[in-house]
């Protein structure tokens, strides 16, 4: 903590359920308007790391087998990676709070 | 020639480690062939042209962390950075120490201390160029470290005495061939056996590189 973006970026396109290497980056174009698209290098370096940190696991489950490349790999969050990227949106709202109070950005109308 | 860019990507994956490769570079061919299917339907070649940019800067950047990472991983030079840095500083006090000394003997004419002055020249400059070359090569390659020290050694010990030989006999009408010769033994001797108690004392790591 704090987590690097992309890493962040790709916890919070598998915390809506498993997804290959491009579902993923087409998660993260959409849910940051474009503004990131992963490269390859950044996207399977990210994936070794949280593989190996067991942040997430390869799933052998496809979603629909019948209209799937069965060559393509599938990845899911696992608990410990939940926890981690409940934490990290706990941490940067918090700061967001912090910007809110200072009148750096206006606070959300309820 | 007009190359596929399924086939010009392949090569651009040669820039990461082999291992890198072999986990996930499948996947990344599959990743760049999906991106470039979706680029030439929604924006053409423009969109093409921004992929290969996307891509060479993303390889420009994270090619060089993946071969960071592995060296981190393969070499026991990088795995006791505190350690290596002692045994560096140690070699430096080594070397002041042996220099003193001898600048202290030829001063007062200690015959004792001179009679060591060839086999310090010898240690001074083959430790500097060997060790430089061995370090190197450990950092570079799998290959066995004492190995790659032995023959590092023998070779640079070699043509340094070799140069000795060609040149001091020319420039030094003192020169004397036996004296060179056991310096450059003792010499030999001397940052061979420093590097066994090393790989002794570091442990299989740093012998286990070979495969």
């Amino acid at each position: 903590m704090p987590l690097r973006p992309s890493v962040f970026h790709i916890l919070l396109a598998l915390s809506d359920g498993d997804l290959h290497g491009y579902g993923i980056m087409q998660e993260v174009a959409e849910h940051t308007d474009g503004q990131i698209k992963l490269g390859p290098g950044t996207l399977y370096g990210a994936i070794k790391r949280l593989l190996s940190e067991r942040l997430i696991v390869e799933v052998d489950e496809r979603p629909d087998p019948e209209l799937d490349d069965e060559r393509r790999r599938y990845y899911r969050l696992t608990d410990f990676g939940q926890k981690v990227l409940k934490a990290e949106v706990q941490r940067i709202s918090k700061m967001v709070s912090v910007a809110q109070r200072k009148r750096l950005i206006p606070k959300p109308r309820s | 020639m007009n190359m596929p860019p399924q086939r010009l990507f392949q090569i651009v994956l040669f820039a990461y480690p082999r291992d890198f490769r072999r986990d996930y570079g499948q996947q990344m061919e599959q990743f760049f062939r999906d991106c470039y299917r979706a680029e030439r339907v929604t924006r053409g070649r423009l969109g093409l042209g921004g992929l290969w940019v996307r891509t060479l800067l993303d390889l420009a950047r994270t090619a060089p962390r993946e071969h960071l990472e592995t060296l981190r991983k393969d070499n026991a030079i990088m795995k006791n950075p505190g350690k290596n840095a002692l045994a560096f500083l140690g070699s430096i006090v080594l070397i002041v120490v042996a220099f003193l000394l001898l600048s202290y003997g030829k001063k007062h004419e200690i015959s004792t201390i001179l009679i060591f002055g060839r086999i310090l020249d010898a240690g001074m400059t083959a430790g500097i160029v060997g060790n430089l070359i061995i370090f190197l090569l450990i950092t570079i390659t799998r290959l066995n470290p004492l190995r790659i020290a032995l023959w590092t050694l023998l070779v640079v010990h070699g043509a340094l005495l070799l140069v000795t030989i060609v040149v001091g006999s020319k420039v030094d009408p003192a020169f004397s061939l036996s004296g060179v010769l056991l310096g450059y033994i003792v010499s030999f001797l001397f940052w061979f056996s420093l590097h066994w108690i090393w790989s002794k004392a570091i442990g299989p790591l740093a012998v286990s590189h070979e495969s």
